[in-house]
């Protein structure tokens, strides 16, 4: 009995040394900061000085600002655009590739490339490309349209700045091609002996497989969007006229301007948002993920 | 295997935990020599950097075994001004001695207990030697908590080879004449002048918009409210500037973008400071000997005229050493003195609010000091008067008054809600 109870403890004090690292990581890197931002929130601290509290004064400054409300709305814009847009992308390519068509390892490669390279240096090349001398003008001029300053004018540049993230689509491509490859060959000669074409096994069986990954991407696409922040800042700093900003941006020009409590009130918006988002989501496309089934 | 998992426990603790120990025995230890960091801005391709590195290196021979001062290389002044704010928010000074540009955001600066007043250490030989105005407006509720280093003028420059082939051949006196030039300019396919609207501060289009405020507002127009008819005067002015005298990209454009236009000869005029002048590329045009420099042409009723900001003011940390505070003060009379400031000066150009026998040989830093001493007054510049967040807003609204989206006067409005009062 005592030998067990030797043993038991011997396991336990191997799981806490364990998760003794990474816990104490967690709580000095997310938890206290967490509980810094959200307590300076209620202050009116400018980084500098004392700390008095005020309140929900900055909660209400904030959802009073039209330049928040802006990054809000732009960040919305950006979490449905990376999960409606750029997973479904890079499941399509997923799909393609999965076939190994000619060329396939190539792609794959291609295709994940500029998730390795800097953003800093890509977000230079995206500014060149849409200068208004830039080569993006120079290829519509030759269909005789009329060169537009894509990232100056904000009824062009929030859609500039997001177009340029499909390039990026490689890093969700690389998880559903491994989950892709893993479906069982046998689901599709069962197919094709009963006569199913290759659109029709796309859709019957890879898609079903591949319901969980799906949502693992989607859900890491949206909180990417909701927490957008460098490319935009490096391209265009969320201007013209905050027409491309984001919570992210408003956060550090808050901070910028020694508004610590503020950019604190932002933070803790971004967060709750980014958990909102989330949640929602789960809730919708979660139902059949077979990881929220495992969890029951 | 208990007894092995109890000693890497022990080793973990103790790997974790020693370099705070560590840390302390430094300040326990003996000290033989006084080390004195300092986060320095004028180093790499900063045109101060040579002569700053060589009066360091002077300083420390001389002190040998005293003060030694270190030099910690901050080549991205973006960057650095983000570790000064982090820093002094986390309750620590940067370094010993670090600089700041002094506008309104970072006179909050003041209110830390971490930045040594100079107020009360500052003897009155040393105070002479600073220019009184700088000095003044340095201090914030009698507190000197930073010393007015570097200073500049921020004037309009003109590429008189471009001028020369579109037929024009002196300044212009007027707002008129200006834009008559202008348009001779544009008549030989070239953009008459370098505007954005990009970054933080929408720098180039900031000068020129601050240049028009002043004329039409006096030198006091700062402290007006953003809808004073000046200012929108000055909005108008700024947008026919951007849309009708620039370059098709400068809706959106950076610092960056804005002086390699000027530098690459696609535009004649631009506007900046003297540390401009100090750069290699620069010197590498083949239309450097003909830049000529100066203010604007009259607009308003202010005339004569210069727009001008302190550029860099340094700092020291505050410390209950005795020894080391005195070290602190030994090297910044040392770096403040007008035998420094003149070394600084000859090899780059640079302004200072150290009075200095200095005048310069090179043509384009004669031009500066010539400028800024002809001129009959100064005045800031928007960011140096009104701080970063007013300043901000500047530049994201001017993108949508240059694409008339919004009218000057709505312009002006949504500046004015930014300011503080």
């Amino acid at each position: 009995m005592q030998a067990v109870g030797t043993r038991n403890s011997r396991v336990w004090a191997g799981r806490i040394l364990f998760l003794l690292p990474v816990s104490l990581f967690f709580i000095f890197f997310f938890i206290y900061p967490f509980l810094f931002t959200l307590a300076t929130s209620f202050t009116n601290w400018r980084g500098i000085g004392s700390m008095k509290f005020n309140g929900l004064a900055n909660y209400k400054k904030l959802l009073l600002d039209p330049t928040f409300r802006k990054a809000l709305i732009n960040n919305i814009i950006w979490a449905l655009s990376q999960g409606f847009i750029q997973v479904p992308l890079a499941c399509l390519i997923a799909m393609i590739l999965v076939r190994k068509p000619k060329g396939w390892r190539f792609l794959r490669t291609a295709y994940y490339l500029p998730n390795v390279i800097s953003t800093v240096a890509l977000a230079m090349v995206w500014v060149a490309i849409y200068n208004v001398n830039g080569p993006l003008n120079a290829i519509l001029g030759v269909f005789g349209m009329e060169p537009k300053n894509w990232l100056g004018n904000p009824d062009t540049a929030l859609f500039s700045v997001i177009f340029q993230t499909v390039i990026y689509i490689g890093y969700f491509m690389i998880i559903l091609l491994a989950s892709a490859m893993n479906i069982s060959r046998s689901l599709y000669e069962a197919a094709e002996i009963d006569g199913a074409s290759t659109i029709q096994q796309e859709i019957h069986i890879t898609l079903p497989m591949l319901r969980g990954p799906l949502v693992t991407t989607m859900t890491l696409a949206m909180a990417y969007g909701m927490r957008h922040f460098e490319s935009t800042f490096l391209m265009t700093g969320g201007g013209p006229a905050y027409a491309t900003t984001t919570m992210g941006i408003d956060l550090y020009l808050k901070m910028d301007a020694l508004r610590y409590s503020e950019a604190s009130t932002a933070g803790v918006f971004l967060i709750l948002m980014g958990t909102v988002v989330i949640t929602v989501l789960r809730k919708l496309l979660g139902k059949s993920d077979p990881m929220s089934e495992m969890a029951q | 295997m208990l007894r092995n998992l109890k000693l890497v426990v022990v080793l973990m603790v103790f790997s974790l935990t020693f370099p705070l120990f560590a840390q302390g025995q430094s300040d326990t230890a003996p000290q033989k020599e006084i080390e004195l960091r300092w986060a320095s801005i004028w180093v790499g391709n900063d045109s101060k950097a040579p002569a700053v590195e060589a009066l360091v290196a002077d300083y420390n021979a001389k002190n040998a075994g005293k003060i030694k001062v270190v030099v910690e290389p901050q080549p991205d002044y973006n960057a650095y001004e983000q570790k000064v704010r982090t820093s002094l928010a986390a309750g620590q000074a940067p370094a010993d001695i670090f600089t700041i540009k002094f506008n309104p955001t970072t006179a909050t600066f003041y209110g830390s207990k971490l930045l040594m007043d100079f107020s009360t250490t500052m003897d009155s030989d040393w105070k002479a030697t600073f220019d009184a105005g700088s000095l003044q407006q340095s201090t914030v509720d009698g507190m000197l908590k930073s010393l007015p280093m570097e200073t500049a003028i921020l004037p309009l420059w003109y590429n008189m080879d471009a001028f020369n082939k579109a037929g024009v051949t002196t300044l212009p006196k007027t707002l008129d004449e200006m834009f008559a030039d202008f348009d001779k300019v544009k008549a030989i396919g070239m953009a008459p002048t370098s505007q954005m609207t990009g970054d933080t501060n929408a720098w180039t289009s900031m000068i020129w918009f601050s240049h028009f405020a002043v004329a039409f507002g006096g030198t006091d127009v700062w402290s007006k409210p953003f809808t004073d008819p000046a200012f929108v005067q000055a909005a108008t002015l700024i947008k026919k500037m951007i849309t009708e005298y620039s370059t098709a990209d400068a809706v959106g454009l950076g610092a960056g973008g804005s002086g390699g236009h000027f530098l690459a000869g696609r535009t004649a005029v631009f506007s900046n400071g003297p540390w401009y002048a100090g750069r290699a590329d620069l010197a590498a045009t083949p239309f450097f000997s003909s830049i000529k420099i100066a203010g604007l042409p009259a607009a308003g009723p202010t005339t004569d005229f210069m727009i001008s900001r302190l550029q860099a003011n340094i700092c020291a940390a505050s410390s209950k050493d005795k020894a080391k505070e005195a070290a602190i003060l030994d090297f910044m009379k040392y770096l403040t003195s007008p035998a420094s400031i003149t070394k600084i000066a000859e090899t780059s150009g640079a302004m200072f609010a150290i009075k200095t026998d200095y005048v310069p040989k090179q043509e384009l830093q004669k031009q500066f000091y010539t400028a800024a001493n002809s001129a009959k007054t100064t005045a800031f510049d928007l960011e140096a008067a009104m701080g970063s967040e007013v300043t901000l807003e500047f530049a994201q609204q001017l993108g949508a008054l240059a694409l008339g989206k919004i009218t000057p006067e709505e312009f002006c409005s949504l500046v004015d809600r930014k300011i503080e009062r």
